[in-house]
């Protein structure tokens, strides 16, 4: 079975080809003003597409109930990156309860190629993907995307909670 | 001999030696944790069972002797599944800590849980909790909740170092280990208690949260840090070296290195080094390549040698390969007739100490080959004689081979005061100077390679020699001595690079490069 559909016998001459292009158009133009709903086109950026719940879009770095990281610089998701996207900086927290949180974490968006191997490598939810996927930026480093960036961009409203709480884990003996 | 049967092969071992020890000889595998080769046996982890034909039960390999005609052998089901417990007990209290634990990649109990684990935790208690971020000393963080007591890090203390710091407190699972009160782990040794823990329960506080070591490649090399010479590994990525850790080597240093040693990768990262040639001609800086400052620095020399055969001299440190010191005590003494070569010993004192371990006063890699390579050459000059020179003016231009470890020269100011006297110096280091940007001498500095840039053999102290490969290149415009001495008396020198510059997309050179599109 061939996949490619070829053009058809009268598609080979110049004026049935034309004519049967105009008549496409044509039906199409008068379904579209008689029936507007079944119009594929959005009016963008008035009407946006909503994507599923499961979209990767835009990473966020989730954070604690106090606000701060969730993110303990494991690395995971870097040593997972295909496109080696993602740079973190590790530091000693002061908390030893805490102890590793870092101190730089950038992803290189233009890099990136939204895979979602960062969100699967975390063991502690600290980066997920989100639902955003308009980013337009103005200079090419404003796609380096840093921790004010990942975490607390103000289209979070203050951050993202994680699912993992340090607090649970530890008095269920993990 | 006694000959054993070690899983169907056949091997010869001394009389009195372990079953564990016929295994290493013949690498084969054998999980074990408190078992190491240079310390005594404690046969606490329970981990190396072997089955031993005509003995009902399994035995450890580490605390049974070999007997001529054994057959052992660890790869049968009942073996497997005795470790695979033995290793599910020792997991009882371990925290899930390995997205922050540093050991992570080259632990223990990662290792012999992929190899006789992957099995779900039966254990419903809830594990005990321990003390985190314990400050054992100022090299040292303990992690009690990680530890395993395999007991290596006492024992450690008690038969190498004899210092006895550490020790098991408690009883039971509520078992620690610990330093007793005003008795910090405070020796020049303790930073091997962290590579011979096989958790990560000790780790090192100048390696820690840096790295993680599945990003580092490692290397063997020596250690330039001393005239000892111990074997090294080097870890190592892009950006420069990270750490340094001991390998064995019986005829030297054993299983160990000291403290001060696992500095000497300070020294060779970008920030501390010369990274092109400078020329300082009439109170102007300008960087220039590192090979037209060497080719400018020849000129200079050679103009004054034929104006005076005794206006120039060069001074040595025991820091280079034997055939870099060649090579340029070679081209003074014999291509350019300059027979005033002077060695420059840091700290004269303490040269001859040694602290009954490893560790010894004398602080350069190759002082042995310096001296050989001198005699060679019927040159035997005395550093006072230099210094009436230096300070009569006799001496025009002065060529310094400097360290390239300047941490190990006290009197390096001292020193760089009295070479300022002459009119033209030409300095060769891989370290940055700053004293040396504000003399009022013309000056002209070429960068040099490490350690680990360059191959080369290194005269220990007991005459042993010692060759090294180069590691990486983390300076490209350095140069070696041979390729400077090339230089100096003007002929064309192919500059190679011998170990590649390690490239990896980890940094992302692209971005850093693009700013504003």
């Amino acid at each position: 079975m061939s996949l490619v559909t070829r053009p058809g016998e009268l598609s080979r001459w110049y004026l049935p080809g034309i004519l049967s292009g105009l008549v496409f158009t044509f039906k199409k133009m008068v379904s579209n003003i008689f029936n507007k709903k079944k119009m594929p086109t959005l009016n963008y950026p008035e009407e946006q597409y909503e994507y599923g719940p499961r979209f990767k879009g835009n990473h966020v770095l989730t954070v604690k109930k106090d606000g701060s990281l969730r993110c303990t610089a494991c690395m995971l998701c870097a040593t997972n990156c295909p496109a080696q996207c993602i740079t973190i900086t590790a530091a000693e927290h002061e908390d030893p309860t805490v102890e590793k949180y870092p101190i730089s974490y950038e992803i290189d968006v233009l890099r990136c190629v939204f895979c979602g191997f960062c969100e699967e490598a975390c063991p502690v939810d600290a980066i997920r993907m989100g639902p955003e996927w308009q980013t337009a930026a103005i200079s090419g480093s404003e796609f380096q995307y840093d921790i004010r960036q990942l975490a607390y961009r103000p289209s979070l409203q203050g951050g993202v909670e994680s699912r993992v709480d340090e607090q649970e884990r530890h008095s269920s003996g993990i | 001999m006694p000959k054993i049967t070690i899983n169907g092969q056949e091997v010869e071992v001394e009389e009195g030696s372990t079953v564990i020890e016929a295994y290493k000889k013949l690498d084969e595998n054998i999980a074990h944790y408190c078992w190491h080769p240079g310390l005594s046996i404690a046969g606490v982890c329970r981990l190396c069972m072997v089955e031993v034909e005509g003995h009902p039960r399994l035995q450890i390999a580490c605390n049974t002797t070999v007997q001529d005609g054994m057959v052992v052998n660890n790869n049968s089901e009942k073996v497997r599944d005795t470790v695979k417990w033995g290793l599910d007990f020792h997991l009882i209290n371990h925290p899930l800590d390995c997205p922050i634990c540093d050991q992570a990649g080259e632990c223990g109990l990662q290792e012999q849980y992929m190899e006789y684990g992957k099995y779900d935790p039966e254990m419903a208690e809830r594990k005990v909790k321990k003390r985190k971020v314990v400050d054992l000393g100022p090299t040292v963080v303990l992690d009690s909740e990680r530890c395993i007591l395999c007991s290596r890090c006492v024992r450690f203390t008690e038969e190498v170092t004899e210092t006895n710091e550490l020790g098991i407190f408690n009883r039971g699972d509520r078992s620690e280990i610990g330093t007793f009160k005003d008795k910090p782990l405070d020796n020049k040794y303790s930073l091997n208690t962290v590579d011979i823990c096989p958790v990560g329960a000790l780790t090192s506080k100048d390696f820690r949260f840096r790295q993680r070591v599945w990003y580092l490649k490692e290397a063997d090399t020596i250690c330039t840090g001393c005239s000892t010479g111990c074997s090294v590994k080097v870890y190592y990525n892009e950006e420069g070296a990270w750490r340094v850790k001991p390998r064995h080597n019986p005829d030297i240093n054993g299983y160990w290195m000291c403290d001060e040693g696992r500095d000497v990768y300070k020294f060779v990262n970008k920030d501390v080094r010369l990274l092109t040639g400078l020329q300082r001609k009439d109170g102007q800086n300008q960087e220039l390549p590192s090979v037209d400052a060497a080719k400018l620095a020849g000129t200079v020399v050679r103009d004054e040698l034929e104006k005076d055969k005794n206006g120039v001299a060069l001074v040595m440190t025991g820091q280079f390969t034997v055939e870099e010191t060649q090579s340029l005590v070679g081209t003074f003494a014999g291509d350019l007739g300059c027979k005033q070569v002077y060695h420059w010993i840091n700290n004269e004192d303490s040269f001859d100490s040694f602290d009954g371990l490893l560790l010894r006063g004398d602080r350069n890699p190759n002082t042995k080959g310096l001296e050989k390579v001198l005699n060679d050459q019927a040159i035997n000059n005395t550093w006072a004689d230099l210094k009436q020179k230096l300070e009569s003016g006799a001496i025009k231009t002065l060529v310094v081979a400097a360290p390239e470890n300047p941490s190990l020269f006290p009197d390096l100011d001292e020193k760089i005061a009295l070479f300022s006297k002459v009119q033209n110096l030409v300095w060769l280091s891989a370290a940055k100077n700053e004293a040396l940007d504000g003399l009022n001498t013309n000056v002209w500095q070429v960068p040099l390679k490490t350690f680990i840039e360059k191959s080369g053999t290194y005269v220990n102290f007991q005459g042993k020699e010692q060759p090294v490969k180069a590691v990486t290149t983390i300076i490209e415009d350095a140069l070696t001595l041979t390729e400077v001495a090339g230089l100096l008396k003007g002929s064309d020198v192919n500059v190679t690079d011998e170990a590649q510059k390690m490239t990896s997309l980890k940094y992302n050179y692209f971005t850093q490069k693009r700013g504003n599109l």
